[in-house]
C-alpha cells in the first residue's frame, strides 16, 4: 500500500467511524464497530475494549478477533491487580499509551496529556512480567490506548497481534483518534442513558402521579405497585398514620413483605406490622441521628448493615436483603412511610483467572488466563442514587397525595355530613312548609268562615228588632246595630267609638245625674255578671227619653272579660199594655168578687142551718152551692196570683227569716186540715237564716203540704224536711206516702192545669194551679223545684232556694 | 149591752147580705152606711163598737175613711176591719201598717168574719 493510499484509506476509516458514531448513539453498536474498524486498521488479530468497575476490575466490553489467532476474551473480568491502580492514574494522569513488542523485548509511552498527541514515543525494555502476561495472552505485541471519559478513566482500547508488530506513531495517533472519538460516544451515550433513565423515572413518577391524584379515589396500591416497579423493588408498602387516636393506622402493600412483629401488650401478645412496633421508631430516630434529615432510611444491605434484633425474625424467612424507606412527611406533618424492599439478587461473574488462587501480594505474572465462573447468590443489590432519588420523589408524592386524599375525605366527611344536615334542614323545611300551607288553608277556611259568620252577625244585628251595641272596658262602644241607632235617634256613625253611657243613659227620668260606675253595665265590666234591668230609661238625641229594657253580658276572650255588649228595647209600649192588663185584672177581680161576696155570705148562712129547718135535698142543693163557690173563690184567687207572679208584677218582698219558722208555720196552716184527713206531719225545722218572701214561701210550703195530706191516704205521715246544701241552698223536702205520680208526668205537673188526674179539681178541691204557682214562686226566688215519685209508694216534692241574695 | 157593727161599702147586696148573716150568728146591732162620707157621720153619730170599712169605694175610699176616722177623736179609738177584694198579701200589709185591727179579702166566709169580731170585741 502507497502511502498515498494509506492515508485515503486512514480519512476514510475516521469519516467513517466519525460517522457510525453520529449514527448510531448505542454504546454496544459504536464499541463494536470501534474494534472492528481498528482491527481493520492495524491489522491485528484482537482488538477488544476493556471496560473498568469502579474497584478498579474490569470486564471486555468489545471485541474484534481473528478467532484462528487468538482466543477471545469477550465477557471476561479481570481483577483489579491486572492493572493496578498506580498504572491506571498513569492512564488517566498523563493519557499514557503504551506499545509493547515482545520480540524486541520493548515497550514505548507515549503521553498524551494536554491534547498533545504528537508526543514522541520513548521506548525502554519492557517489564518480565508484562511480556509473560501478555505472552500468556497470546500476545507478541499489544498497543493500549485509554478512553477517557471526562474525569474518569472509563477503559482501554486494546490491540493484540499474535506476531510481533510495529505500530507507528502515526498509527497510535490514528487510533489515538478513534479512542478520542469514542470517549465522546461515550459521553454522548451516557448522556443519552441519563436522559432514557431520567424519561422513564419522569415516566414512572407521571404513572405513580397519575394513580396517587386522582382525587375522587386514590389507587394508592396500584401506584405502590409502579413505585415498587420503578425503584426495582421486589416489594413494597405504605403504612399511614393514623389521624387521630381513634383511628387505625393503614398499611397497603405490594409484593414480598417482611411479617409482623409480635407486640408485647397488657396480659397478651399481638402481631403488628413494622410501622407500629416501637423498633421502628427507634431505629428511625437511631437512623436520622447518623444522617442527614431530608434523605431517605436506605439499607444497602441487611447483611453489611445490622438490623434491630426484633426485625431479623420478619425479615429472615424472607428473601429481602435490603430496605429504602421514605418518611412521607407533608407541612411538619409525618403522614406515614412509604418502604420499598429489594431482594438479593445471584451474580455471576466470568473471570479470566480464579481470583482466590490470584493472590494480589503474588507479583508473578499470570501463566493461565483459563475462564472461571464465580456465582455469588443472593447478594443485596445496593441503591443508586438515582433509584433513592426516584424513591424520594415519588414519596414526596405519595405524601402529597396523602395528605390531600385526608384532607379530601374530610371534605367528604364535611360535605355528608352538611349534605345530611341540608337534608335534615330540607326535611324540616318541608314540614314546617306543609304545616304553613296547611295553617294558610285552616286560615283561609277559618277566615271565610269567619267571613261567614261575621255576615250572618251583621245580617242578624242589622235584622233584629232590639237595640244592641257592644262595649270594651272604658265604656267605649264597639259596634252599634242599625236597631239601636234607630231607636236612639242616631245615626251608627253618631254613636260609634264613643262613650256610650254619657249619650243615652246620662240621668234617671226625674233628671238624677246617674254615674258610668253606678250603672249595672259598668258592673257586668267589673265582675262579669249578668244584668236583666227592666226599671231604667234611655235618652234620645232629640232629649226625649224612653223606659228601657235591656241586658248587659260581658264580653269574655280567654276567661278575661273584654267588654260588654247590651241589648235593649223600648219598652214604652208594653208598659202601656201592662199598666192596661194590670187594671183589668184589678177591675176583674174586684168585679167577681163583689157578686161573689154577698153569695158566698149567703149560702154560708143558710147552708149553716141557723135559719129554719129545711128538706135534706135543700139542705145538700146549699151545700153544693156552698163548695162551689169556694172554689170559685179559690180559683179567682189562683189565676190572679199566678198572673201577677209570672208577669214579675209581684215583686218579691226578700227579708231574713229563719227557715224554721216558715216550716213550722206552713204546718200550722195546714194542721187543721191535716187532722181532718187523719194525717200526721212530721216536721224537721231547719235552722238557717233565708233571705226570702214569708209569705210566699209559707204559700209554697202550704200548697205541696195540702196537695200532700190530699193525696195520702189516712193514718200515714206527710213530712216536711230541709238540708243545708253544699252550694249555698236550702232544699225543701215535702213526702208523701200517697198514690205517686207517672213519670210522663213529672214534668208537666207543674203546669196550670195539669193534675193527673182531671177529676182531682173536684174532689180534691185542688184548682189546678197550686204548682204552678209554686214553681213560680221558686223561680222568682232563684231556685229549682221538682218531683220525685215511685207509682203507688208516694212522691217527693223538692225544691231548692239560695238561703243569700 | 149589745154591740153595734156598723158596715160601710157601696155594694148594696154586700151590704144587706152581711147584715143579714152577722144579725143571724150573731148578737150584734148592725147599721149601714153606703159611702165614705155617709159611714164617718154614722161613725161619729153611733159611736159603733167596729166598723167593717170596704176598701174600693167611689168619692172616698176606705183608706181616706179610715184616715179621716183616725184624725177624729170621736171615732179614732173605734176597731176598724177592713173588707177588701185585693187578695194579694202586699196590699194587705199595706192595710196592716194603717193599724187597722183586721183585713177580710172578699168574698169572706160569715162565719170567719164573725169569729174576727167576735174576737176584736173581747
Amino acid at each position: 500500500m502507497t502511502k498515498k493510499k494509506k492515508v485515503d484509506s486512514l480519512e476514510m476509516m475516521l469519516h467513517r467511524m466519525i460517522d457510525r458514531i453520529r449514527q448510531s448513539l448505542e454504546l454496544s453498536v459504536i464499541l463494536s464497530s470501534t474494534v472492528a474498524e481498528v482491527r481493520a486498521f492495524l491489522n491485528t488479530d484482537r482488538v477488544k475494549i476493556y471496560q473498568f468497575e469502579a474497584d478498579g476490575s474490569g470486564e471486555v466490553v468489545a471485541e474484534s478477533v481473528d478467532s484462528q489467532k487468538l482466543s477471545s476474551l469477550l465477557g471476561q473480568h479481570f481483577p483489579a491487580e491486572d492493572i493496578p491502580l498506580e498504572i491506571r492514574e498513569l492512564y488517566l494522569r498523563e493519557r499514557q499509551r503504551t506499545i509493547v513488542n515482545i520480540a524486541s523485548r520493548q515497550i514505548g509511552m507515549s503521553s498524551s496529556v494536554n491534547g498533545n498527541s504528537e508526543a514522541e514515543i520513548k521506548f525502554r525494555e519492557v517489564d518480565p512480567c508484562h511480556a509473560e502476561y501478555l505472552v500468556a495472552m497470546g500476545a507478541q505485541s499489544s498497543l493500549v490506548v485509554p478512553i477517557v471519559d471526562r474525569d474518569r478513566l472509563w477503559g482501554l482500547l486494546v490491540s493484540h497481534h499474535s506476531l510481533p508488530q510495529i505500530v507507528t506513531k502515526n498509527e497510535l495517533e490514528v487510533v489515538q483518534l478513534i479512542a478520542d472519538q469514542t470517549s465522546i460516544a461515550i459521553a454522548q451515550s451516557n448522556l443519552l442513558e441519563s436522559t432514557r433513565a431520567q424519561a422513564k423515572q419522569e415516566a414512572s413518577i407521571n404513572r405513580v402521579g397519575e394513580f396517587l391524584h386522582s382525587m375522587t379515589e386514590m389507587q394508592l396500591q396500584k401506584a405502590l405497585k409502579q413505585t415498587v416497579f420503578a425503584v426495582q423493588g421486589s416489594g413494597g408498602r405504605v403504612y399511614i398514620t393514623p389521624q387521630n387516636t381513634e383511628s387505625e393506622g393503614q398499611l397497603f402493600v405490594s409484593g414480598e413483605q417482611p411479617l409482623l412483629l409480635a407486640q408485647e401488650e397488657e396480659n397478651s401478645q399481638s402481631f403488628v406490622p413494622l410501622e407500629k412496633h416501637p423498633s421502628w421508631q427507634t431505629w428511625l430516630k437511631n437512623t436520622l441521628q447518623s444522617r442527614d434529615l431530608a434523605l431517605p432510611l436506605a439499607i444497602a444491605d441487611f447483611d453489611a448493615n445490622p438490623l434491630p434484633s426484633d426485625w431479623k425474625i420478619c425479615f429472615k424467612p424472607t428473601r429481602i436483603k435490603s430496605i429504602i424507606t421514605i418518611k412521607l412527611e407533608y407541612r411538619q406533618k409525618i403522614l406515614g412511610y412509604l418502604s420499598i424492599f429489594r431482594q438479593g439478587i445471584d451474580i455471576e461473574t466470568i473471570w479470566a483467572k480464579r481470583p482466590d488462587r490470584d493472590d494480589p501480594r503474588n507479583q508473578f505474572p499470570r501463566k493461565s488466563f483459563e475462564i472461571w465462573r464465580e456465582l455469588k447468590q443472593n447478594k443485596a443489590r445496593p441503591w443508586t442514587s438515582s433509584e433513592i432519588e426516584l424513591a424520594q420523589t415519588l414519596g414526596n408524592h405519595f405524601a402529597i397525595a396523602i395528605y390531600q386524599y385526608q384532607l379530601y375525605q374530610q371534605v367528604r366527611a364535611l360535605n355528608a355530613s352538611l349534605e345530611l344536615r341540608v337534608q335534615e334542614r330540607t326535611a324540616e323545611l318541608q314540614q314546617a312548609n306543609q304545616k304553613l300551607v296547611q295553617e294558610i288553608s285552616d286560615r283561609l277556611k277559618t277566615r271565610a268562615s269567619l267571613e261567614r259568620l261575621s255576615h250572618q252577625n251583621e245580617l242578624i244585628l242589622n235584622s233584629a228588632g232590639e237595640g244592641i251595641y257592644g262595649l270594651n272596658l272604658e265604656g267605649i262602644t264597639t259596634f252599634v246595630n242599625p236597631a239601636a241607632a234607630e231607636i236612639l235617634g242616631y245615626g251608627v256613625d253618631e254613636l260609634e267609638s264613643q262613650p256610650i253611657h254619657e249619650i243615652v243613659n246620662h240621668s234617671t227620668a226625674e233628671g238624677i245625674v246617674y254615674s258610668w260606675q253606678e250603672t249595672p253595665i259598668y258592673q257586668t265590666l267589673q265582675t262579669g255578671e249578668i244584668h236583666y234591668i227592666t226599671n231604667e230609661i234611655f235618652w234620645r238625641k232629640d232629649r226625649t227619653n224612653f223606659p228601657v229594657e235591656y241586658v248587659s253580658t260581658p264580653i269574655r276572650e280567654q276567661e278575661q272579660i273584654v267588654g260588654a255588649v247590651v241589648i235593649f228595647k223600648d219598652i214604652t209600649e208594653r208598659l202601656i199594655i201592662d199598666r192596661m192588663k194590670d187594671e183589668f185584672v184589678s177591675v176583674v177581680s174586684h168585679e167577681l168578687r163583689t157578686p161573689l161576696t154577698s153569695i158566698r155570705s149567703a149560702i154560708g148562712v143558710l147552708s149553716s142551718g141557723r135559719l129554719e129547718p129545711k128538706s135534706s135535698k135543700s139542705q145538700r142543693l146549699l151545700e153544693i152551692a156552698l163548695n162551689n163557690s169556694n172554689h170559685l173563690v179559690r180559683l179567682i184567687n189562683d189565676i190572679l196570683d199566678l198572673e201577677r207572679i209570672k208577669s214579675g208584677k209581684v215583686t218579691m218582698l226578700k227579708e231574713n227569716h229563719n227557715a224554721a219558722d216558715l216550716m213550722t208555720d206552713a204546718v200550722e196552716i195546714v194542721q187543721s186540715m191535716a187532722d181532718k184527713a187523719q194525717i200526721t206531719i212530721s216536721v224537721t225545722p231547719l235552722s238557717v237564716q233565708l233571705w226570702s218572701d214569708r209569705d210566699r214561701l209559707i204559700q209554697t210550703l202550704t200548697n205541696l203540704l195540702s196537695n200532700a195530706i190530699k193525696f195520702s191516704p189516712p193514718h200515714t205521715t206527710v213530712h216536711l224536711d230541709a238540708q243545708l246544701q253544699s252550694d249555698g241552698t236550702i232544699r225543701f223536702e215535702v213526702k208523701d206516702r200517697g198514690r205517686g205520680i207517672p213519670p210522663d208526668s213529672l214534668e208537666t205537673i207543674f203546669d196550670r192545669f195539669q193534675q193527673v188526674d182531671a177529676s182531682d179539681s173536684r174532689d180534691r178541691g185542688g184548682t189546678g194551679l197550686g204548682l204552678a204557682i209554686c214553681r213560680s214562686i221558686v223561680q222568682q226566688h232563684g231556685g229549682q223545684i221538682w218531683v220525685e215519685s215511685i207509682l203507688g209508694q208516694g212522691s217527693t216534692f223538692c225544691f231548692t232556694l239560695p238561703i243569700g241574695d | 149591752m149589745t154591740k153595734t157593727i156598723l158596715i160601710i161599702d157601696d155594694d148594696d147586696d154586700i151590704r144587706e147580705a152581711t147584715q143579714i148573716c152577722l144579725e143571724i150568728i150573731g148578737d150584734w146591732k148592725i147599721i149601714t152606711a153606703s159611702s165614705g162620707r155617709e159611714g164617718l157621720q154614722e161613725a161619729t153619730n153611733q159611736k159603733p163598737d167596729v166598723i167593717l170599712l170596704d176598701v174600693m169605694m167611689p168619692d172616698m175610699d176606705g183608706i181616706e175613711t179610715f184616715t179621716q176616722l183616725q184624725a177624729n177623736t170621736a171615732t179614732q179609738n173605734i176597731p176598724v176591719i177592713f173588707l177588701t177584694a185585693k187578695a194579694q198579701p202586699a196590699e194587705q200589709r199595706q192595710f196592716t201598717q194603717l193599724k187597722v185591727s183586721g183585713v177580710i179579702t172578699k168574698p169572706y166566709d160569715p162565719f170567719e168574719l164573725s169569729d174576727n169580731i167576735t174576737k176584736i170585741l173581747g
